[in-house]
């Protein structure tokens, strides 16, 4: 563990991630507790959701969705353009991709892991106490909890959002996320990761509304090294904004299920 | 089965009258300072876990009798004890079969094996009987037709409940009442809202406190839409837009719930629910829950990722039928004809 972490911060060092200076030099407002004040209803823009890697646009699966199934292109969220895949896993990603409906785990309203909840096309809360923030997800209803200023607490299990430990750095939450399962994608471009993701994730306020979204993404199995996406985190400014339920199980069934349904009779 | 308690007069003369407790009292001691958060408000942050073995409803052989004594309450705890445990095959006689078909054992069960502190024999305080009001009509029917549904081979998924589909917690309601295991709640509060996850199944529902308007009626969702206010040093959340696949103990799409949290020691919370749902119960009903603070963290439960059940169920029910057809062909001959 130790090793990795030093990994991690040779590698943050690299990325030139550890940079102090805030976009713009914007000081948050501060909670009632003195703390940087990020809570509100955000969302990610962009198509960073259809493929963290640059693409472009093309068509979708369903035919009869026509132009509005399509994928738009997207000029990528990736630092350096492509994710640096071990060859055998970068077979495994294009399989994923030819496979897409069949092996993305979102298909099925699986929690989306992270860092893909943060872009999926559905806003976000944050809740700030001193000892907890809370990241309340409207896909899936996935939420998670992250301890703050609790370095040493490890995760018991591996889990679908990981187990994420914050801390303040100047105005940014930066939060290390571990135990995440193999079993979630990056996007629906077949972009996938092993048991040994860790995440470094840096939040950080750059005006009234605007987060700037970093993750910096670390699996020894599957990348030759450790590589960042970035993208802005925009606040659901309209009045009464709130999370709708999104239960999305019973959107899934019918394609989990249906073929076991009681066939009528006609 | 046999009832162990014995309600002996003498036993009941023993107790000193005066000090029956109130049932589900919310009054914080005098001498106790609520904590407060950084604004003002009562602190009622962190893991709460809401497990009693008090049953919902009083037992009917309880009936006038809504608070034990204490050596009532041992032998009534050590009756539902034993009712619910699943690892005594060997003691009944039961098959090692009997036991796998229950699924679940006493290593994996957390219901808790003491009774309200007040020695309740109800979670429900009103009506005083100490039980659910009877079903409307039209609710009666209701359920009728959704017990039905449960009983049979599903036809599919909407056949068993939203906790078997892994869309709502067997005990997450809203309301929250104690269940098998995870009774856990964890209570997150900022300016403005007040957030209440539950471990079951990984579901924050997000209370705005700022005064907003409800979500048009024709909104609807399984958890409704919460709105809250504080009434003195009481978290009062209001729930409305249900939708009609939403039932708890029979209750309707126009439900109307409001739940009450107050925090009345470092480690105590009274949880209070009435249900007012006059399309569906002839009369509004009342729970109360004693919460115990809760030093664990909670985990993810991650419920549809991991439900094999469903597809064995529904995979179960169609081959049951293929067997019946194979058995008897002839009925299907002259059911075509």
């Amino acid at each position: 563990m130790r090793t990795i972490l030093a990994a991690a911060a040779a590698a943050a060092l690299a990325l030139g991630f550890a940079a102090a200076a805030e976009p713009g030099g914007y000081k948050a407002p501060r909670t009632p507790d003195g703390n940087p004040d990020l809570n509100g209803i955000w969302q990610a823009l962009g198509s960073a959701h259809w493929n963290i890697e640059g693409h472009s646009a093309e068509a979708g699966p369903i035919v009869e969705l026509g132009a509005l199934g399509a994928i738009p292109g997207g000029l990528g969220v990736v630092e350096g353009g492509a994710i640096p895949y071990k060859p055998e896993a970068l077979k495994i990603r294009n399989e994923n991709r030819k496979h897409w409906l069949k092996r993305d785990p979102a298909v099925k309203c699986y929690m989306p892991g992270v860092p893909r909840a943060t872009y999926m096309p559905f806003p976000f809360q944050i809740v700030q106490t001193p000892e907890h923030v809370l990241i309340a997800y409207e896909f899936a209803g996935a939420a998670r909890v992250i301890y703050m200023n609790r370095p040493d607490f490890e995760a018991p299990v591996d889990s679908w959002m990981g187990h994420s430990r914050g801390k303040w750095q100047d105005d940014t939450l930066v939060v290390d996320v571990t135990a995440l399962i193999d079993r979630t994608w990056f996007d629906s471009a077949g972009n996938f990761h092993s048991d040994k993701l860790r995440v470094v994730e840096r939040y950080t306020p750059a005006g009234p509304n605007l987060l700037q979204y970093e993750a910096v993404i670390e699996d020894p199995q599957i990348f030759t090294r450790p590589w960042k996406i970035s993208m802005p985190l925009y606040r659901r400014v309209e009045k009464n904004a709130q999370l709708l339920e999104f239960k999305c199980v019973e959107f899934a069934e019918e394609l989990m299920y249906g073929h076991l349904r009681k066939k009528t009779e006609e | 089965m046999r009832f162990l308690l014995p309600i002996v007069p003498v036993i009941v003369a023993a107790l000193p009258v005066a000090a029956a407790p109130n049932p589900a009292d919310e009054t914080a001691p005098a001498e106790w300072r609520m904590p407060r958060t950084a604004w003002g408000d009562p602190d009622l942050r962190g893991v709460w876990d809401y497990r009693t073995i008090t049953p919902l409803e009083r037992p009917r052989e309880l009936a006038g009798k809504a608070v034990l004594s204490d050596d009532e309450a041992a032998e009534f705890e050590a009756r539902l004890v034993s009712t619910k445990n699943k690892d005594r095959r060997q003691a009944d006689g039961l098959s090692a079969q009997a036991d796998v078909a229950n699924a679940y054992n006493e290593f994996w069960w957390d219901y808790g094996k003491k009774l309200t502190e007040d020695n309740r024999t109800s979670l429900i305080v009103d009506p005083p009987d100490g039980r659910i009001p009877a079903l409307t009509p039209p609710a009666r029917e209701r359920y009728k037709a959704m017990r039905a549904a449960r009983a049979r081979p599903p036809h599919g998924p909407e056949d068993r409940g939203p906790a078997e589909r892994c869309i709502l917690g067997f005990n997450a309601g809203p309301p929250y009442n104690p269940s098998a295991y995870n009774n856990n709640v964890h209570v997150f509060q900022t300016p403005g809202f007040v957030v209440l996850l539950v471990e079951m199944v990984h579901d924050a529902r997000i209370v705005p406190m700022d005064g907003r308007p409800r979500l048009p009626e024709h909104v609807r969702q399984w958890r409704g839409d919460a709105r809250g206010r504080w009434e003195g040093d009481t978290l009062v959340v209001e729930s409305r837009n249900f939708t009609d696949k939403t039932s708890f103990r029979g209750s309707g799409e126009n439900m109307r719930l409001t739940e009450r949290f107050t925090r009345v020691a470092d480690d105590k919370l009274v949880y209070r629910y009435t249900i007012d749902d006059p399309e569906s119960f002839e009369k509004p009903w009342t729970a109360v829950i004693p919460m115990a603070r809760n030093d664990q963290p909670m985990f993810e439960y991650a419920c549809h990722e991991g439900n094999e059940s469903m597809v064995t169920m529904l995979a179960g029910a169609r081959a049951q039928e293929k067997a019946q057809q194979k058995a008897a062909p002839q009925d299907k001959q002259a059911k075509n004809e």
